[in-house]
């Protein structure tokens, strides 16, 4: 259990959020284009690291906003959270 | 005369809280982004919608509660005549808002169920099943929060000091009630 600090309601216990998995995860322009092996990479390859990983999570049990974290998975400790569409935070 | 269903017929007190369902109360939930809408909207119902988060704001008719930076719900703040579902307030919206695409108009009176806490346990209640910290919400007259109760997902204004108004879904209002009369015996 952690707390979030949403961007929109402020700060909140997990169980109030979901995870969203892997986040700037670009769809391919010309997916027709593609072969099978390139594309079952972008729908079902994620990185999942042990250490920082850029996440989208969504506020469900408040503003139901969707937004982005940067999370270390080892401690889960929160290293920023930023907007949909912001750039993400260079360390 | 509709043939409206009361959630929770009883009303239940215990020392120091009274627990009771307001009915029947307008509620819509207003959505929009642009500046013309939140305007027009100003203008239309004279009472502004707060932009601040976890805020509200009242007229005499009417309270709007913030719930997301596009989404707010506004209600009545009496009870409104049993014999019709039509609603000035929305009919009015609907022409000054939904009709020009400035945002959208949704009537979810029957949707959520509003229950009014009374009494200065209502925190010590609170605390038995929500993650949420009230230490700062309780003494902010018209604070907004929208969190979690015994699991469920609630939205809680703060009308005035151990005044509360907790609005649920309807179909987990029995659910919650039932929870909250177990868990106030034992405060």
């Amino acid at each position: 259990m952690f707390i979030i600090n949403c961007p929109y309601c402020g700060e909140r216990e997990q169980s109030e959020f979901k995870a969203g998995g892997e986040a700037h995860i670009v769809r391919p322009k010309q997916p027709t284009e593609l072969s099978d092996d390139e594309w079952a990479e972008y729908l079902f390859m994620r990185k999942n690291i042990k250490g920082i990983q850029f996440e989208r999570w969504n506020h469900t049990h408040g503003c139901r906003k969707w937004f982005n974290m940067v999370r270390d998975t080892s401690n889960d400790e929160i290293k920023a959270v930023y907007k949909m569409g912001e750039k993400p935070p260079v360390d | 005369m509709l043939n409206y269903n009361q959630a929770l017929p009883e009303k239940k007190s215990f020392q120091d809280l009274q627990i009771e369902e307001i009915k029947p109360i307008m509620k819509l939930i207003i959505r929009g982004k642009k500046r013309e809408f939140i305007s027009a909207f100003g203008k239309a119902l004279n009472i502004l919608l707060p932009t601040e988060s976890n805020t509200s704001t009242q007229s005499d008719k009417l309270t709007a509660l913030w719930l997301s930076p596009d989404e707010w719900m506004l209600f009545s703040n009496k009870p409104i005549d049993e014999n019709t579902n039509d609603y000035d307030t929305e009919k009015l919206l609907n022409n000054k808002i939904s009709k020009i695409n400035l945002g959208a108009i949704t009537d979810v009176s029957d949707q959520f169920v509003m229950i009014n806490l009374k009494g200065n346990k209502i925190y010590e209640l609170f605390q038995t099943g929500s993650p949420f910290n009230f230490n700062n919400f309780q003494n902010k007259k018209g604070a907004v929060i929208q969190t979690i109760l015994a699991k469920i997902g609630i939205i809680v204004h703060n009308q005035d000091k151990n005044i509360v108004n907790l609005f649920v879904r309807r179909s987990f209002s029995q659910h919650l009630f039932s929870w909250m009369n177990d868990a106030a015996s034992r405060l």
